[in-house]
């Protein structure tokens, strides 16, 4: 019986079929902080930027829960949430996570520390773009 | 609305009959049974978005690519029967869509759809060319123990990657009024309430369950098709379409629906390839793609071709016989089945045998369209005379479905006596949607046609005669 689900696991490995049915989410960038269906609404972390530690890649975000630190890695996607200001949305940097900023965070799934998979950030000042602050 | 199917009516008991095996085997092809559906009007509310909410945008909605009147999907012989004001065509009279939003040649040569699947950051190169893929029998191909998965890849979907989320994506890739894509201003997003009703319409569509083979089926050819599609040493077809469904058992049980690179990417000749057009190497799942695409279920695959991701073959007989070629066999999945075999084969097939399989699943397509014939007719015979306008309308359901049963059965020159007993029962059923007092009598007339269509393709149960 194990050497018939260990063949059946290798052909099912070899297929492809095991893929984790959720990879892609390109359209995702394009959805305002807060409106992630299936999502804003039940597991991410909505709040502020308390602090970004660009050492050691984690952002402090405040929110109803109290503060929570989220690891980004450089799997995670950063998007800039311009819906406010009527402009189109755009990819970000790190240096976008500025104090005060509305963000909201999604983690990855089945990770034992909390590591953003996708952080949006609202922008809500004319001018601001990518990367701003560093400028 | 083609291939809804509203289920008011309890499930009809199929213990009672005395070959157990052929009921059980017809009683997806009969009766809907559970799981249980959404509120009806729940489901009415998302057909009505499905079919006439802009979401503020272009002008699409979800029904100026999967028609209604093409199986829920599209295809290049209905894209030629638009006006040229035709939402689909927005790319061609939008100066804002005009560039990298859609490609008007590709989509009106192969009804092929622009989708930027890995990045919107280079418009003029990241892209993908895919087909429409119909939204039937979603109930029973969208979940997998990974998580749902959606569109040809199977990771369609924004947020939770649900069907429920699906909608949201779609919105921000196809009805956009300008390409910045702005919430608010391009497009509005479908609000909770509307993402839950669109889901329950998506799901009342179609099958609610799989079928269970072998059906007994009447044609020697469609029969031979059928055990060679169930042979998992020739075939090898159930597999991965078990039952001839979108779910997978490799014989350890059903995995359920699953992802696989098949190879069709490395086809030669492709046709959108062959246009001189640009049309990028398509990767499949994730960013960067892994390759694998979607198990899309077969029931509705006669008609509702081009197949394939990219619309690559026209023919159900054509995508059958993909499976016998080199870019199948040298692909992952096709390696891989032929390092299970014992004599290292991956699939092996002659021209008999693949008319054969495609035989069985245009036989198979047919019943489904019977299936849904009658109860289209059944559920019109029961409106009253006050509510002959939805009579009508269901009756002008049950008309198309007819018409995708002749044409598909013959074109693969099957059953001609069943393709008789279909047209006329097509007749009735116009004579009924006409008739003003006798729509009654034409209706059951045509319901006795379909079922007389469905003796000639199937062996029929005492309980069911």
């Amino acid at each position: 019986m194990l050497k018939v689900l260990m063949q059946i696991g290798v052909i099912v490995a070899g297929l492809g079929g095991m893929t984790y049915a959720h990879g892609q989410q390109m359209t995702e960038m394009f959805i305002p902080v807060g409106q992630s269906p299936g999502v804003s609404d039940k597991s991410s972390l909505i709040g502020t930027i308390d602090s970004m530690d660009e050492k050691n890649r984690t952002v402090t975000v405040s929110a109803q829960s109290g503060a929570q630190t989220v690891g980004l890695t450089n799997r995670t996607k950063i998007w800039l949430d311009r819906s406010l200001l009527k402009a189109p949305n755009q990819l970000g940097t790190s240096a976008d996570l500025q104090k005060g900023r509305k963000i909201e965070v999604k983690l990855e799934q089945g990770e034992r520390k909390q590591v953003a998979e996708w952080v949006k950030v609202q922008l809500t000042e004319p001018g601001a773009g990518p990367g701003a602050a560093a400028k | 609305m083609r291939k809804v199917v509203q289920c008011d009516r309890s499930p009809q008991p199929v213990a009672v009959a005395v070959g157990v095996t052929i009921v059980v085997a017809m009683a997806t092809f009969s009766a809907c049974q559970t799981p249980p559906r959404p509120p009806s009007d729940l489901i009415a509310k998302g057909k009505n978005l499905f079919f006439n909410e802009t979401f503020k945008g272009n002008g699409r909605t979800c029904g100026t690519c999967h028609r209604a009147e093409a199986n829920l999907s599209i295809n290049p012989a209905f894209i030629a029967t638009l006006p040229p004001n035709d939402p689909l065509f927005v790319a061609e009279f939008n100066p804002d869509l005009k560039k990298n939003f859609e490609n008007p040649k590709l989509m009106r040569q192969f009804a092929l759809i622009l989708e930027n699947l890995d990045g919107f950051e280079d418009l003029e190169k990241q892209f993908v060319m895919r087909g429409v893929p119909h939204v039937l029998s979603l109930r029973t191909s969208v979940n997998s123990p990974q998580g749902p998965r959606t569109g040809w890849s199977g990771d369609g979907a924004p947020g939770d990657g649900s069907l429920r989320a699906f909608a949201t994506g779609a919105v921000i890739q196809h009805f956009p009024k300008t390409l910045n894509r702005v919430a608010g201003v391009d497009f509005r997003l479908p609000t909770a309430e509307e993402l839950d009703a669109l889901e329950a319409f998506q799901l009342s569509l179609g099958r609610q369950q799989d079928v269970t083979l072998p059906l007994p089926l009447k044609g020697i050819v469609p029969k031979r098709g059928q055990e060679i599609f169930l042979d998992n040493s020739l075939g090898k077809c159930n597999l991965c379409h078990s039952n001839a469904g979108a779910t997978a058992n490799l014989g350890g049980g059903n995995i359920g629906n699953a992802n696989f690179n098949t190879g069709v990417e490395t086809l030669p000749d492709q046709p959108a390839d062959l246009t001189g057009e640009l049309v990028p190497p398509d990767d499949g799942f994730g960013k960067p793609g892994d390759g694998t695409f979607n198990t899309p279920p077969l029931v509705e695959a006669a008609d509702t071709g081009p197949f394939f991701h990219n619309n690559a073959i026209e023919t159900i007989e054509g995508a059958v016989a993909f499976y016998d070629g080199e870019s199948f066999n040298n692909s992952p999945a096709g390696r891989t089945l032929a390092a299970a075999d014992p004599e290292g084969v991956g699939i092996e097939l002659d021209g008999t045998q693949i008319v054969a399989i495609a035989a069985f699943l245009r036989v198979m397509n047919a019943l489904e369209n019977i299936r849904q014939s009658i109860e289209l007719l059944e559920a019109s015979a029961q409106k009253r005379f006050m509510e002959r306008q939805q009579a009508k309308e269901l009756l002008k359901r049950a008309i198309t479905e007819t018409g995708d049963s002749i044409r598909v059965l013959k074109g693969g020159g099957l059953h001609p006596q069943a393709v008789a007993h279909l047209k006329k029962a097509k007749e009735l059923a116009e004579d009924a949607a006409c008739s003003i007092f006798s729509r009654h009598r034409l209706t059951e007339q045509a319901i006795e046609e379909q079922k007389n269509a469905r003796n000639e393709l199937v062996e029929s149960s005492p309980a069911r005669s």
